[in-house]
């Protein structure tokens, strides 16, 4: 899809880019030595690899009439997983194809029915005022659908994920979300957009407090006043920049996302620079472009890649202290998200 | 053959990773780690997760063995493949990687052939399947929205005082279908370019260049009974259940399902780069010129004005865009002049009274 589907727009859903491990900090121990030891997590994929996997998928999506679909998604997802390496280790994914597929079967109808509602009120007829109702109906229940799908998308992707041997989980309730979704997105229209950065930060303190590994939480210590500053720079300088600016401050937030996100006593740190999300969506696009979109692949080899490469955790890490406490999680979220990809939505 | 390995082991309760001495024996996997009791694994339980690419660890654990794993190397995947035969289907031989190439291009090549198969039969078959089971209201609403969204980026010409005579041209045109589903409506908007179009529902769309194009009230009957065929064919509803499914299917091979559900804005846009089929265009043609020679209209303007833009495009490809969008052949206009000297005579002139050459300047403002 567009560039454009990434750029940060208050209020847009922002769920960790396909398989949504990347975004999951590594656990860690607090340090005894005095000197803090440095971890940095490694993407080791390829494009090309990727390509073949693609192209089999494809060719089996077909021979099947679709069903392939979901085992094809799987396959992807374990392989950006076990590319992945955090101290020698690489992530696994657990998912199956029958998860996912039973997962969207359950939802589609709803789905479709709810997004023909969206798109088509007008070819329905009915009178005027039926019509707005129905629209504005749609948007409402979008509005609480967002972020209850991206709760429940997360909680089965983490499920599903493991660094040695230890499953991730996601704990948070789906209602809370909701609560904080349709608030903040309030607050940000009363406010014209400048509670966003606060309302970024308040989702992704949500998002993060609520991630474990093993019996291991998550911690985040950011309330994101400092993201106001450069949020107003890159919104006055929107115009002159023709909305480069904006790179400033997406690189900010990560940063400072990164930055105040612990667990156990280690700390993440990011580096990424707004050159460097630049020179990444450029090249991205560049590679859309040329490729007439067939160059997926290397798109997502370079997001994976890109999202590890300015990140390390200083700390210890102490992996026997990390104990096994694995939750359960049905596919039928990943299935609604599932939906939301279809609709445009980038929630992987 | 080398029964001893070193290895990993991770027992699936802490992130704590041991050094394992591994070995093959007769019934299982026995595994010693460091600090840790020796456990047994069936060969039958094993299950390889990682390491089917270059570079990967290899990963395996024991069904239902609640994250419990042994990390090794290729080699010993090898190794475990000869001492269980009978399991070794389930582990990755790095041999096959070789092979995979090969297979990859040909499933590269297979997909191409069924989708080039998808494109020619299977998405017209289930667009002309569909679209003759869409309700004729919801074609109406589809055109009217499809109709509006075209028209509000450019000047719609609706002064009733100008359009009078096309829609006595329209009336005309239309007058001998018989039990029709469809009400005709005609959107005239001013754009240069020389082009007409149907919409689904009964909307006709032609834009001001093309009306600059005709000599005579006939030679527009000719454009606008080719249109209402089309119509009354379905064949623009096909066209973008067509456009959708191959959108689809575009975006399926390259692997990014984004952006396809939203159809109906994307309609407006489609609707100028439709190109009619062969077969839809032949219809059209024909059945529209019946339609002139059962309303006792002159046929022989439709021909003439077909032949004009297509001599005319050599010079202005991008301004006579209907040749483009209703591709047409010398044969074909031929055709044409051959049924229209056949059939029934004229009865009637159309707007006897009426200069077309005035009248067909239904966009000019003032005057």
């Amino acid at each position: 899809m567009s560039v454009s589907a990434d750029v940060y727009v208050p209020g847009e859903v922002t769920l960790p880019a396909e398989d949504g491990l990347f975004a999951l900090p590594p656990p860690l121990e607090p340090g005894a030595s005095a000197a803090p030891e440095t971890h940095r997590p490694t993407f080791h994929g390829e494009g090309g690899t990727l390509l073949g996997i693609q192209i089999v998928n494809v060719f089996l999506t077909f021979a099947t009439f679709g069903v392939y679909w979901f085992w094809g998604k799987v396959r992807v997802r374990s392989y950006l997983c076990s590319q992945t390496e955090l101290e020698g280790d690489r992530f696994a994914y657990h998912g199956t194809g029958k998860e996912l597929l039973l997962g969207w079967l359950k939802v589609a109808p709803m789905l479709f029915g709810g997004y023909f509602l969206l798109t088509h009120a007008k070819l329905l007829g009915g009178g005027r005022t039926w019509r707005f109702g129905a629209i504005g109906a749609s948007y409402a229940l979008f509005l609480v659908f967002v972020p209850f799908a991206q709760v429940q998308a997360l909680r089965y992707r983490l499920s599903r994920t493991s660094w040695r041997g230890i499953r991730f989980s996601f704990r948070g309730s789906p209602l809370a979300f909701v609560r904080l979704y349709v608030v903040g997105t309030l607050l940000d229209l009363l406010t014209l957009m400048l509670y966003s950065p606060i309302y970024a930060t308040r989702r992704q303190a949500f998002l993060t407090t609520n991630t474990w590994c093993g019996d291991r939480r998550f911690d985040f210590d950011g309330d994101g006043r400092e993201l106001i500053r450069s949020y107003l720079r890159s919104l006055a300088l929107t115009v002159p920049t023709l909305g480069l600016s904006w790179f400033f401050y997406l690189a900010a937030k990560q940063r400072y996302f990164w930055n105040h996100t612990t667990v156990g006593g280690a700390r993440f740190h990011s580096t990424l620079t707004a050159d460097a999300y630049l020179r990444l969506k450029l090249g991205n696009l560049v590679l859309r472009l040329f490729t007439l979109g067939f160059g997926w692949p290397w798109v997502t080899a370079r997001n994976a890649r890109f999202a590890v490469a300015y990140l390390s955790l200083v700390g210890a890490l102490d992996g026997a202290g990390i104990r096994q406490d694995a939750r359960d999680a049905s596919a039928t979220g990943e299935g609604l998200a599932g939906l939301l990809d279809g609709a445009g939505f980038d929630l992987g | 053959m080398r029964l001893d390995w070193d290895g990993w082991y991770l027992d699936g309760e802490t992130a704590a990773r041991r050094r394992a001495r591994l070995t093959l024996g007769p019934g299982g996997l026995e595994i010693a780690p460091a600090d840790a009791a020796t456990c047994a694994w069936p060969y039958a339980e094993i299950e390889q997760r990682q390491g089917h690419y270059a570079g990967e660890q290899v990963r395996l654990e024991r069904r239902g063995g609640a994250g419990a794993a042994v990390l090794v190397d290729h080699e010993f995947v090898a190794a475990l493949r000869r001492v269980a035969p009978a399991d070794a289907a389930r582990f990755h031989d790095p041999a096959v990687r070789s092979r995979r190439i090969a297979l990859t291009v040909l499933a590269a090549v297979a997909s191409l052939g069924m989708a080039a198969a998808g494109y020619v039969w299977v998405i017209p078959g289930f667009a002309a399947v569909a679209a003759d089971h869409v309700p004729v209201r919801w074609e109406e609403r589809l055109g009217a929205s499809v109709t509006q969204d075209y028209a509000s980026s450019r000047r719609e010409c609706a002064d009733p005082i100008r359009r009078q005579p096309l829609e006595e041209l329209l009336a005309a045109v239309t007058a001998p279908i018989e039990g029709a589903a469809y009400r005709f409506r005609l959107t005239v908007v001013d754009d240069k370019t020389v082009n007409a179009f149907a919409a689904p529902g009964g909307y006709i769309i032609v834009l001001r260049g093309l009306l600059d194009e005709t000599d005579t009230p006939e030679q527009l009957a000719g454009v606008l009974a080719h249109e209402v065929q089309h119509v009354l064919h379905r064949h623009t509803t096909r066209l973008l259940f067509e456009q959708t499914s191959t959108g689809l299917l575009m975006s399926l091979m390259a692997g990014d399902p984004g952006g396809t559900v939203a159809f109906a804005p994307q309609a407006a846009r489609v609707l100028g780069l439709l190109r009619y089929s062969r077969t839809h265009e032949e219809e059209a043609d024909v059945d529209g010129l019946r339609l002139l020679q059962t309303g006792g209209i002159d046929p022989r303007g439709m021909a003439e004005f077909f032949e004009k833009v297509q001599k005319r495009v050599g010079t202005e490809p991008s301004l006579f865009q209907y040749v483009s969008t209703h591709p047409k052949t010398a044969q074909r206009i031929e055709r044409l002049r051959e049924l229209a000297a056949g059939g029934t005579r004229a009865r009637r002139v159309l707007l006897p009274l009426v200069d077309w050459r005035r009248a067909r300047e239904v966009c000019t403002v003032g005057r």
